[in-house]
């Protein structure tokens, strides 16, 4: 019932049809929006505000000490075209998207077979998920300090294995062409959350399609390509799309890859070739005293992404077939 | 991580926000509390002397001093954070590099007249505290690199670097797989060690007063070329290896006292001495440390000048610095206690002897990592010749530093 202060007002007549009651509309508002208020106040407090904040900052010279001036777009003319004051920046782009091309591909190769492992095996598949999925619940600074023993150019697993097959042992972190094929197949190592999610994918497959084909011949080469990759397009086009938003912001890997610890500065490997873009903006935000020209390139990765993200709403195929 | 980094960025945004509405809440019953940032404690035995420093302190003075510690490596974040906050700490550890910076807008307070007495102090450690002949901070500690030889390969450390290169070659002829040294690299690390080979030829990195880059000139194409006519005879690929000088894989590397430890306790059979840096015309080095300044916005100044004096005095500073890692530079404290730091210390104190602090200005920590670092690098890698490097990086910055010299 609603309150017979207001039930008792004339004026407002209900519509015929609807058994809405005068007065319990602006009510259920309210308890609507009682119940959504904390996620709210946190999306304002934590999320909105702060990103409206970092906006004005990149219009500012900000040092995270002086007040900020504002210094118009000014940030962004120079971040682009100044490389006096930022001579890494288009290296740090090319570091990024070079990242992207080899890390995303070769994640969800690496993702889908797996996948494909494991939903094939009849026993211990849950042992083996719970294996494979191990990279991504390790610590960061673990993951680095493993991997940087693995690329050990005296020591390292990678070269003995290579050595098995007579190709000579590389200097994998320290040699600038080799730098981001490493990174990627650390990326590519740590496909866990891909997997499962193909893993779902593949289950979502009707076994029917599969016993129809396997009843008009099709051999398990052909029952993948013509079954198994359309099928799970919608989900290739998930992982790829946010696979991209997150390799593009990578950071903590190549962080801890090449800080060593100690309190040494990160100044992204053998001649930057593994300094990327948000590390690129970290450095300025805290360790060169630019939060202003930091903030500018915060926003200009934002509308990167914005816009390769169109690009791929545009032209990938995301229906299943 | 990213998501660590934007919520750092939030979370400052959002205070920097917030505190404008905050005011000032300083109560009478604050007025006795001094609050005190510096890094993570090293190991649990320096807990107990900074613990022991404070309560001391706090008996003596009738007050009470909060220590908050914070790991070296989110230190600066964090401080940089507060700051946009306005949550500064009354007093704090600071970099080096960064009183430059804190001084000249104003977020640090300028040591007031007759605090200390200039002499109490080694010169060289109290100049990295030191912008336009104005004091910022005390010195808590400094430390320097100095070189590290394994004596089965090299029973006698090189003076020179006629002597250094010989002494490389010959190790890695003896055994191919041996590497002479662990060359440093062009990175930040690889930077901050350079200006001291840089000093050893006589040279200096600029020079503030008349706005001058002298860092391409001969001492510092020398000091690079040094590194990269090491390379043939200490090769990348032996080097590279974790640890390799510990493993006995490399007859010398360049380090810090923290690394005497270090490698006692996790490599107690390598047989290793230390020993001045190799020079060319003279003894030099370089100079690394904590300086400890107040906040301009913190309370209480009076007691947080009379705090670091106190950390800074004869009577504690050895004990101060030994457990910071590095070597007291109240030069009283020093001369007495320079005895029980052991042999392998000797080095390190002839090093700060001949010290060269980094150049002051607030851009210094750009121009090392982004134009020095991977000028050392591309002569390294022998893309083009240390002149060239040194040429370009000068021209760099020039640029920045809008100088004309």
């Amino acid at each position: 019932m609603a309150s017979p202060v207001l039930a008792d007002k004339p004026a407002v007549t209900p519509l015929p049809g609807r058994r809405r009651r005068p007065g319990s509309g602006r009510r259920d508002h309210v308890i609507g929006w009682l119940l959504i208020a904390p996620a709210v106040i946190y999306f304002v407090i934590f999320l909105l505000y702060p990103a409206l904040a970092a906006l004005y900052y990149s219009f500012t010279d900000w040092n995270l000490r002086s007040a900020p001036n504002w210094v118009g777009p000014a940030n962004y003319f120079d971040l682009l075209f100044d490389d006096v004051r930022y001579p890494h920046f288009w290296k740090s782009i090319r570091v990024t998207l070079q990242y992207t091309l080899i890390a995303v591909p070769l994640t969800l190769v690496t993702a889908l077979a797996q996948a494909l492992l494991i939903n094939t095996i009849r026993r211990g598949s849950n042992l083996f998920r719970l294996l494979l999925f191990l990279p991504v619940v390790t610590a960061e600074a673990a993951v680095g300090a493993i991997w940087r023993w693995l690329y050990d150019p005296q020591y390292g697993l990678v070269n003995s294995f290579l050595g098995l097959f007579g190709i000579p042992g590389q200097n994998w972190l320290n040699t600038p062409e080799l730098v981001i094929p490493a990174l990627s197949f650390i990326a590519a190592w740590q496909c866990g959350i891909s997997m499962i999610i193909y893993l779902a994918g593949l289950k979502g497959i009707p076994d029917s399609i599969r016993e129809a084909a396997i009843i008009d011949g099709a051999g398990p080469v052909q029952r993948f390509r013509r079954i198994v990759v359309p099928m799970l397009r919608p989900t290739t086009f998930y992982l790829l799309v946010t696979g991209v938003i997150a390799a593009l912001q990578v950071f903590g890997l190549v962080y801890v890859i090449f800080s060593g610890g100690g309190g040494r500065s990160v100044t992204g490997g053998p001649e930057q070739s593994g300094l990327t873009y948000v590390l690129h903006l970290y450095l300025f935000a805290f360790r060169y005293d630019a939060m202003g020209a930091a903030c500018a390139m915060s926003f200009i990765l934002f509308l990167f992404i914005m816009i390769i993200t169109a690009l791929q709403f545009r032209f990938v195929k995301q229906e299943a077939s | 991580m990213i998501r660590r980094v934007t919520g750092a960025a939030a979370g400052m945004a959002l205070l920097a926000g917030l505190v404008a509405c905050g005011g000032d809440n300083g109560t009478a019953s604050e007025a006795t509390t001094l609050t005190y940032w510096m890094f993570q404690d090293r190991t649990p035995q320096a807990g107990e002397v900074v613990e022991k420093l404070r309560t001391d302190f706090e008996k003596a003075n009738n007050v009470t001093v909060k220590i908050v510690k914070i790991p070296k490596d989110d230190y600066n974040t964090k401080l940089g954070s507060a700051v946009a906050a306005g949550t500064v700490p009354d007093v704090g550890i600071l970099d080096q590099p960064l009183v430059a910076r804190y001084a000249l807008d104003g977020t640090v307070s300028e040591m007031p007249a007759g605090t200390v007495d200039e002499k109490t102090y080694y010169a060289g450690a109290l100049n990295t505290n030191k912008v336009n002949d104005k004091i910022y901070g005390l010195p808590l500690d400094h430390t320097a690199v100095a070189l590290f030889h394994n004596k089965k390969l090299v029973p006698t450390p090189p003076k020179t670097w006629d002597e250094l290169k010989q002494t490389a070659a010959k190790v890695h002829q003896d055994d191919p797989k041996i590497a002479g040294m662990v060359v440093p690299k062009g990175d930040g690390y690889g930077g901050w060690m350079w200006p001291g080979f840089l000093a050893g030829a006589g040279g200096s990195l600029v020079d503030e007063k008349d706005k001058k880059i002298l860092f391409d000139q001969q001492p510092g194409v020398d000091a690079l070329q040094l590194w990269v006519d090491l390379l043939p005879s200490s090769p990348r690929a032996i080097t590279d290896s974790d640890k390799a000088f510990e493993n006995g894989l490399a007859g010398m590397m360049i380090s810090g006292p923290w690394d005497v430890a270090n490698i006692k306790e996790q490599f107690p059979d390598l047989e290793f001495g230390t020993a001045p840096l190799p020079y060319k015309t003279e003894p030099a080095g370089n100079i690394g440390g904590e300086n400890a300044v107040v906040f301009s916005k913190g309370k209480n100044p009076e007691l947080a000048w009379k705090w670091l004096t106190f950390l800074t005095n004869a009577d504690n500073n050895t004990a101060l610095a030994q457990a910071l890692g590095g070597f007291p530079t109240n030069v009283a404290a020093a001369e007495r206690d320079a005895a029980t730091f052991g042999p392998d210390q000797a080095a390190f104190l002839e090093q700060l002897k001949v010290a060269h602090a980094r150049p002051a200005l607030p851009e210094w920590i750009q121009i090392n990592d982004e134009i020095i670092a991977p000028a050392i690098e591309s002569a390294l890698s022998g893309k083009v010749t240390s002149q060239q490097a040194l040429t370009e990086a000068a021209t760099k910055t020039r640029a920045l530093l809008g100088w004309n010299g």
